[in-house]
Order: C-alpha cells, then structure tokens, then sequence
C-alpha cells in the first residue's frame, strides 16, 4: 500500500450503552479506490461519519494526511480536501445543475475541473439549465457525486452512492469511480453488491460494529464467513 | 440573461422613467411625499436583501434604521464636526453595520437561525427602541431630536445642497436607483447563488467548503448598513427623529411592505412600500385608527393568498395564459 492518506486506529463509538463501533483499524492509500459493506445496523454510516471527522469517537483517532479532522467545521473539513456524498441525495433544488456545480466549485480553491467538464463527466450536459429539484433520482445522484468531484477533492467518500439507482446505472456509476481511480483516493459505502464486485477493489466488511475482514474483494467474496453473515442472505 | 432578469430590468426601467417624469406634474410638497417613501423603499430592500436572500426573517430591522437617523442626527447637531454630512451618511453605515456584526456574530455562529433569529431580532428592536426613550440626554427621550439641518455635502468640489425640493426628490432618487441596482448584481452574481445553496441545504454547502455562518453574518451586517443608511437620508429629510423610528411598528410594516411587494425581488418591496404608504395616507386621512387594522388583515390575506407578493399576480396571469394558448 502507498502511504495512507486516511489512518484510523482503534476507532469505537458508543451512543449510550450500544457499542456502535469497537476496535477498527483502518486506512486508505493516496489515489486508492475501496469499499466498505456490511449489512444493515453494521455501522458503515457510523464509521463514514467518524472518517469524514463529523462524529468523533469515543475511542482511536482519525488522522488525514498526518493530522486530526475530528470536530473541525465542516467547512474546514472540505477545504483540506475531503468531499463526501450523502446517503440522502442533497442538491440544491432551487439552483439549476450548472449553478449547482457552480457552488460546489466556489467551496473551495482546488477546483479542478470547469463546470462544462464536469457536466460531461456526470452526463449532465443536456440538462444543465434544469432545475435540480426537478431532476429524476439517479440523475440527482450523480450531480451530487459530480459536486463532490467538483471541489477537488483529495479524499472523496461516498455514501451508498448507488441507492434507487437502476442495475444500469449502478454500473454506470462504477464506471465513473474507476475512472476517477487513481486521481485521488475514494472510498464508497455500500449496500449493492453488483456495484463493489464491478469496482473490484479493497474492501472492508463490517458486522455488528466489528471488523469482520478486510482485502480484495475477490478473497471477501470467497470466504466462507463473510458468505454467511452477509452475501449469503441476499 | 434570463428571461427573469430582462422583467428585472424592465421593471426598474419603467420605475425610473416615473421618477424621471413625476416632477414634470407634481408640485413641491408631493415630490417630497414620494422623496421620504423612496427612503422607506430603500429600508424595505435593505431587507429583502436579507429576508429574501436567506429566508430567515429579522424583525427588529428598524432598529438599524434607527441607529443610523440617531448617529445621523447626533453628528449634524453637534456642530463641531467638519463635513458632518458626509461623516453623518459614514458614521449612521458603520455604526448599523457594527451592531449587525456584534449581534450577527454570536447568533450565526452560535447555530441560530429560521425563528429564533426572528426572536431575537424582535428583542433587539424593542432594546433599541427602549434604549433610545430612556437615555434622554443623549437621544432627547420620547419626544427625539429636532431641527437636523438637510444633508449638505461639500467634498473635494463637488457641492450638493439638499435643502431644496426637487434637489432632494433627484438625490433620493439617484441613491435609491444605484443601491437597489448594486445589490440586485449582488443577488443573481455568486454571492445570491450561494445564499440561495445555503437556503436551501446549509450541510451541504458547508461540506462543499462554504463557510455558511460567515457568508450569512455578511449579508446581515451589508443589509443592516442600507438600513442604516435610509435612517440616516429620512432625518436630514424630515429634520427630525423619534424613538418610533427604531420601534417595532417600522419593523412590522418594513416586513409588510416587503411581503407585499414580493420577497427576493429588491424592486417589489419598493413599490410595496410606496403604495402601502399611500394607501396609509388615504385611509388616515378619514380615520387613524382604521390603519393598523387594515395593516393586520392585508397581511394574513398576502401570506395566505399572495406568498410571492403582490407583483406575482402577473406571472401567475402569464401562466394561466400559457396553458390556455392552444399547444403548438
């Protein structure tokens, strides 16, 4: 592995008396592609959050590029280069697809791409002068992943980024991330096992809070426990 | 352009041809009751500014206006200071701007918004109002300060004495005109798309990078200032100021004039402010306390019937025509 750009070490969260998250370790390399899945409740959400610095954990730390995020303003968080997709598609409805790339773009001073490219590359182009409230939900998904990219991020977290999606445009979208690949680190959370089996990359399984295995997702696949707990029981 | 910024610009063409036009057939006393309007168009955009921009409302706007026709008034009457308009119009922007800013900052930054800034806002208007009637000394108590001399500025050759009618009516005029224009670049450039990101999902447009509490503190305090300003321009014309003046009935009527007229339009809270003041004149004129009432009711009705204003009528009368044209 290069050297990581994202380490978390000994990363538990409790809420109360539930252990959310207990003893993960964790890293990502610069300019690598992974994933992180597990079944319902096994608390990926829980861990983006703690990796994206807006939750901090009751124990470990996370450090990005070398230094703590963890309770900085969200705001902060992005500049340093860190974008992240909401499980929740949140564009701005009331501003057109290109005004809301526009935006994205103006968050920070790294912006790498025109809006014009970035249109392109989220195959908006056609509907750029369209409401985004008015836009269908895979179209929505991808302007917000398009968003995400649009700051110029070195880190770029995804969650569940291909929730309501159709099969096809679940394979669309892991065609984007694989040619994003390489241009800076990604890390998606999913659900959709077609998605990480096309992404075919480093992955994390998560269960019941725990880290239950990590490697490429072949081996992930093959092995006998993560079968049971999780690919097993589609 | 879009087509809504060429009804923008139309509209604001057609506004200044009127102005242009109304000194040919009015006489003194009527240029000035459209002259002291204007100023209250200016306050009522200064709010749209904010309230149309960001969608949180201030109720205590007329305490920035207050605050400016006091500093206004306090450094004309003073009498010692050189060019004490110039430094009046200077000394009312700063001071509303500052107290925006003190009071913007802990509210932004402190995680206040939708109503409980409205709230707290309301509370500040009261405190101005309160302030301003019990430190006479200063203020003049209930009954204000009297016999502000007109706005004369005498600045690096250019003389402008506003003592007379027609004089001032052009000056308002031309302030109000390049105000409303400057923040209407404002609000359809980067910054009102921001504002409007941030309006519409303020998480997000932090974790794209935008410091959402910073960019809401500024527009705050740039609104703040235009009322100020207006406060300032209303006591050098009418000569005089009440502790009215940062009360809770100008805040009540600045949010009406503006929901009026149409919220987020800069141009509808002008005309808002000009008919309701002429409206207010006609119905007081036959029985004072008519008005409130009338105030009251027109308001329910707006933001029941209306939300979008008044001037929404037309493109709502557009739309209505469109799906009646047969399809072609």
């Amino acid at each position: 592995m290069s050297q990581a750009l994202l380490k978390a070490s000994g990363i538990g969260v409790r809420f109360g008396g539930l252990k959310a998250l207990d003893g993960i370790d964790y890293a990502v390399g610069e300019r690598e592609l992974s994933c992180i899945i597990g079944p319902n409740g096994a608390g990926k959400s829980t861990f983006l959050n703690v990796l994206t610095g807006t939750l901090r954990p009751s124990q470990g730390s996370v450090l990005f590029a070398g230094t703590s995020i963890t309770g900085l303003g969200l705001n902060r968080i992005a500049r340093l280069g860190v974008a992240r997709k909401f499980q929740i598609p949140s564009v701005f409805p009331s501003l057109s697809v290109e005004e809301n790339l526009d935006v994205a773009r103006w968050g920070t001073a790294s912006a790498a791409r025109s809006t014009k490219e970035l249109l392109e590359l989220v195959q908006l182009d056609r509907v750029a002068g369209k409401l985004a409230g008015e836009l269908a939900h895979g179209q929505k998904q991808w302007l917000e992943i398009g968003m995400a990219i649009a700051i110029g991020p070195k880190l770029l977290l995804l969650d569940e980024p291909t929730a309501g999606m159709t099969p096809q445009e679940t394979l669309a979208t892991a065609e984007l991330l694989l040619r994003l690949k390489g241009e800076f680190s990604i890390v998606a959370v999913e659900h959709d096992i077609r998605f990480v089996r096309a992404l075919d990359c480093e992955t994390l399984v998560l269960h019941q809070g725990r880290k239950l295995r990590s490697g490429p997702f072949r081996e992930i696949e093959a092995d006998e426990t993560v079968r049971n707990v999780y690919l097993g029981r589609r | 352009m879009t087509e809504r910024d060429r009804n923008w610009l139309t509209l604001f063409a057609t506004g200044l041809i009127l102005l242009i036009v109304y000194p040919f057939f009015a006489d003194g006393y009527q240029l000035t009751v459209i002259r002291d309007a204007l100023i209250f168009g200016l306050f009522a955009a200064s709010l749209d500014f904010f309230w149309g921009r960001t969608g949180i409302l201030c109720f205590g706007h007329a305490a920035f206006f207050g605050l400016g026709g006091y500093v206004m008034a306090l450094i004309t009457l003073n009498g010692s200071v050189p060019l004490a308009g110039l430094v009046g119009l200077l000394g009312a922007i700063a001071a509303a701007a500052l107290l925006a800013a003190v009071i913007g900052y802990f509210l932004f930054f402190g995680g206040i918004r939708g109503s409980y800034f409205t709230i707290v806002t309301l509370a500040t208007g009261v405190i101005c109002q309160q302030a301003a009637i019990s430190w006479s000394s200063v203020t003049g108590g209930d009954s204000g300060l009297i016999g502000i001399p007109p706005l004369e500025i005498d600045f690096a050759g250019i003389r402008i004495d506003l003592g007379q009618d027609l004089a001032s009516y052009v000056f308002i005029s031309i302030i109000v005109a390049i105000v409303v224009l400057l923040l209407w670049q404002l609000s359809r450039g980067r910054w009102g798309k921001v504002l409007t990101a941030i309006q519409d999902n303020e998480v997000r447009a932090a974790a794209l990078g935008h410091n959402a509490s910073l960019r809401l503190l500024l527009t705050f305090v740039v609104s703040a200032a235009i009322a100020g300003l207006a406060g300032a321009l209303y006591v050098c014309m009418a000569g005089l100021i009440a502790p009215d003046l940062s009360g809770l009935l100008l805040s009540t009527e600045v949010t009406v004039w503006v929901a009026v007229g149409g919220r987020g339009t800069l141009l509808g809270p002008v005309v808002g402010a000009l008919v309701i003041q002429r409206a207010q004149q006609e119905i007081s004129s036959f029985n004072p306390s008519l008005w409130p009432l009338i105030l009251g009711l027109l308001f329910i009705v707006i933001v029941f019937a209306l939300p979008d204003g008044v001037l929404s009528i037309f493109s709502r009368l557009k739309a209505i025509f469109r799906k009646t044209e047969p399809a072609r």
